[in-house]
């Protein structure tokens, strides 16, 4: 599923705890594991390094270790253009400072810009991430029938007891039809219709993708795009969230008049898979 | 206002609210907007006709009281701040900014098309509309192209949900662009205004009353728009719910509308500004729009629409060459620019000229435009009249002119639209084999469209290898995605049955063989689910599996697909 696989990591408690999920995560996948710390290179952080390796409990031939000193972010996207990784680790806080968020951390700078896919571990404090849970977000591109499918193999090695596949949709100025002579009931209806039709497209959906031998679950949700599968992740209890991102979609203007995507990245309902 | 005044003045309001229920309900009757109800009663209670019968009963109710006429008039000036407010409200910003590049065009060249026709026309001919001072030929000239440009979305909206195309890529892009146009449309109005007030000495220059409205315009939309999602939030946790939020939407509505029409910009411009910034709030849910939307449509709007008809006399004002030329500019200028734009974006004609058509509907945010431009005395009676049967035709006619170009592209997504009589297989019992069958459908597939039938074949039969199709009461829906451009598809009867590995075990005895674009998933999986919703019932593949013509076929799946 992913061959290789890039960890950014620092020096704090979370690196350590990182280092522990991205090696369980690497043979999980029997996937490449490297290990990136952006910074200048001297004794003392090598010395701290490769202790903090050691307690992970990698041993060496289990990863290889990139220093690079620059900004955190652009370094880390540039890292793994160079080492051809497929999916980058990283820990992240559930919701930033505001101005944090329209600046933009490194953690939420990686999910908008990285070229690879990118997991986001949300507080990894001294704990092994395990995913129950999966919620994946469904709108039917040809690059989200990739997540659904990574995210059921994920489930599948992670012996996940769920897999749940959210489809919301909204119809832009339905409220608009109750002025010209429209009524509630039959907006309402319409929208019952709507609903139905696209529960049956997701069944078909999923039955196209042929996802069998685990407990799936479907749900389709009237409402803002993205908002609704970040409240659905967050009320069902969800452990990792899977969607589908094009590279480069997102700029910053998309932060100023949020959509989609943004309500997630703005806080974290759980961790966060993004497949490029 | 004295007691007889007041007598007076609720019985003017039950009279106003009586005849546009009536009329508009008549209309909705012949399914016909409501407004244009709203505006016919507006045109028998006023001086055209009920002021020509009974002068002395129109002037007593209408006319004489100063003091009544004037709480009429802040009643009608309420109802536009809250029509415009709520306009606002379903403008999504969001949506607008991310448009995709078929929408952008059709909005842009929807606006600018219409709007330069209009400009120029107007600014080059200003004796056709009663222009004599030079000095206001740009402020005019300026109008007549915002109000061909603009588009009345609560019309669109209804028409689309009438037609059964609301939730579709034509009903999407008529939406956003009417959206488009209307924010658009209503900037440029505002600087109309604001070159009025200038002119008019309220001690602002034009070019601060400019700036003065785009900082308005910038932090109600950048710093404001958080304010509200917050406060919002926090009316729905602890303040009653929905009369909380709706109490602070209105709030927040009438102090924004008074803020700009300070400024010297009508106060519906405030309105209708805070209104997007409002609209954009997650915590805004449907059903507080929906009662807004009642509230204010039902009540205040009709007092406003049926106002205009008690102001003017529609026949005395009457100028046919001046109608003419406005429809002329309106049709040429709106369906042509949106259109062209469609039909650039990748849209087929068909499609091209229902969202020409769709954008055409200039409805109710026309009929504010004219009565704030004719209340700011920029234009008289004979364009304020012509302007409204320019919207009033325009909105009655996008309907049915939406319906007959729709008919012809619609059906081109359902399995109805994709199949002939050439496409129907009747299968004798000599094909017992589902793989033969496939074979055989995907010849005839190939054939009819001119592909590879090889190409079909293996497509589908590695489809069907991975999950067997055939689903339950007999029916079976072999499918694929291919290099094809549009969806295409057989089907064929087989009276005997044919194993398809189907869920509840019962062979198939109706095989519809789907071949859709490889770049687009999701119009698979709409065809497919529109097949099993219309076929996937028992009796109906008993009755179509009993019919021996293809004719009959075709006849019975277009009939039930129309249904």
């Amino acid at each position: 599923m992913f061959k290789k696989i890039g960890l950014a990591v620092t020096f704090s408690p979370n690196g350590l705890s990182l280092l522990k999920n991205a090696r369980i995560l690497a043979q999980l996948f029997e996937a490449e594991l490297v290990v990136i710390h952006v910074g200048e290179k001297d004794s003392d952080k090598e010395i701290k390094m490769n202790e903090m390796i050691l307690e992970s409990g990698l041993k060496e031939g289990d990863y290889s270790l990139v220093w690079q000193s620059g900004e955190p972010a652009d370094t880390i996207i540039d890292v793994c253009i160079k080492e051809k990784i497929d999916l980058l680790v990283s820990g992240a806080l559930e919701k930033e400072p505001l101005l944090k968020y329209y600046t933009g951390s490194v953690a939420r700078t990686l999910m908008r810009a990285a070229s690879c896919s990118v997991l986001v571990l949300v507080n990894p404090e001294n704990k092994i991430i395990k995913f129950n849970k999966i919620c994946v977000g469904v709108d039917y591109t040809p690059l989200n029938e990739i997540a659904v499918k990574r995210a059921y193999k994920l489930a599948q090695l992670e012996n996940a007891e769920e897999l749940i596949l959210v489809r919301e949709f909204q119809v832009p100025g339905l409220a608009i039809t109750i002025s010209d002579g429209g009524n509630t009931e039959e907006t309402e209806a319409r929208r019952l219709i709507w609903q139905k039709e696209e529960e049956m497209k997701l069944k078909l959906f999923a039955e196209e993708l042929n996802l069998t031998g685990i407990k799936l679950q479907l749900v389709c949700r009237y409402g803002k795009e993205g908002w609704e599968l970040k409240q659905y992740a967050q009320q069902s209890g969800c452990d990792l969230l899977v969607i589908a991102l094009p590279s480069n979609k997102l700029k910053f203007f998309d932060r100023i008049f949020k959509h989609d995507i943004e309500f997630i990245f703005s806080q974290l309902p759980c961790s966060l898979l993004i497949i490029r | 206002m004295n007691a007889s005044e007041i007598t007076l003045f609720l019985v003017e309001l039950s009279i106003i609210l009586l005849f546009a229920r009536g009329f508009g309900e008549l209309l909705r009757l012949v399914r016909q907007p409501v407004v244009i109800g709203e505006i016919i009663a507006g045109i028998v209670l006023g001086p055209t006709i009920f002021g020509t019968i009974f002068p002395e009963a129109f002037n007593k109710l209408f006319v004489q009281s100063d003091t009544i006429s004037i709480a009429l008039h802040a009643i009608t000036l309420l109802g536009i701040v809250m029509l415009l407010l709520v306009s606002g409200i379903e403008i999504d910003l969001p949506l607008l900014i991310r448009q995709s590049k078929k929408a952008f065009l059709i909005s842009m060249l929807g606006v600018t098309f219409p709007f330069i026709l209009g400009f120029t026309f107007a600014y080059f001919f200003p004796h056709q509309f009663d222009i004599i001072n030079d000095e206001d030929r740009l402020i005019y000239a300026l109008f007549i192209g915002t109000a061909l440009s603009i588009t009345a979305l609560p019309v669109v909206a209804r028409t689309l949900m009438d037609l059964n195309i609301f939730k579709s890529e034509i009903g999407f892009s008529i939406i956003t662009s009417a959206m488009f146009n209307d924010l658009v449309g209503w900037i440029i109005f505002s600087i109309i205004l604001g070159m009025i007030g200038s002119n008019l000495g309220y001690g602002i220059s034009a070019g601060n009353l400019v700036l003065l409205l785009f900082a308005f315009i910038i932090v109600s939309l950048l710093f404001f728009r958080k304010v509200f999602d917050y406060l919002f939030g926090f009316a729905k946790k602890y303040l009653s719910n929905p009369g909380g939020i709706l109490n602070i939407i209105f709030i927040i509505g009438f102090s924004a509308a008074a803020f700009t029409e300070y400024i010297g910009i009508h106060a519906i411009f405030g309105a209708f500004i805070i209104g997007i910034a409002i609209g954009d709030s997650v915590h805004l849910t449907e059903d507080v729009r929906e009662i807004m939307n009642q509230f204010v449509t039902n009540i205040f709007a009709p007092l406003f629409f049926v106002s205009i008809g008690l102001r003017i006399n529609f026949i005395q004002d009457f100028d046919p060459l001046l109608v003419l030329i406005m429809l002329t500019l309106s049709v040429v200028g709106k369906v042509l620019g949106s259109a062209l734009g469609a039909r650039l974006g990748g849209f087929d004609k068909y499609d091209s000229w229902t969202i020409g058509f769709g954008l055409n509907a200039h409805g109710t945010i026309e009929l504010v435009l004219g009565t704030v431009a004719f209340e700011a005395g920029l234009i008289n009676e004979r364009v304020f009249v012509a302007l409204i049967i320019m919207a009033l035709t325009t909105t009655l006619t996008s309907a049915p002119l939406m319906k007959y170009f729709i008919e012809k592209t619609k059906t081109r997504f359902t399995l109805a639209g994709i199949l002939n009589k050439e496409a129907i297989l009747i299968s004798d019992n000599s094909i017992m084999d589902k793989k033969l069958l496939i074979e055989k459908l995907s010849e005839k597939l190939a054939e009819i469209n001119g592909l590879d039938k090889k190409l079909i074949f293996n497509a589908v039969w590695k489809r069907e290898q991975a999950l067997p199709t055939g689903l339950e009461n007999h029916l079976a829906l072999p499918h694929a995605r291919c290099n094809v451009k549009y969806p295409t598809a057989v089907l064929a009867v087989h009276k005997r049955g044919i194993k398809f590995d189907s869920l509840d075990g019962k062979p198939a005895h109706l095989i519809v063989l789907l071949v859709t674009p490889v770049d687009k998933p999701e119009l698979q999986l709409e065809l497919l689910s529109g097949i099993v919703q219309k076929l996937g019932k028992k009796e109906i593949i008993d009755y179509i599996s009993n019919l021996n013509s293809k004719e009959e076929i075709v006849k019975t799946i277009n009939q039930l697909f129309s249904s």
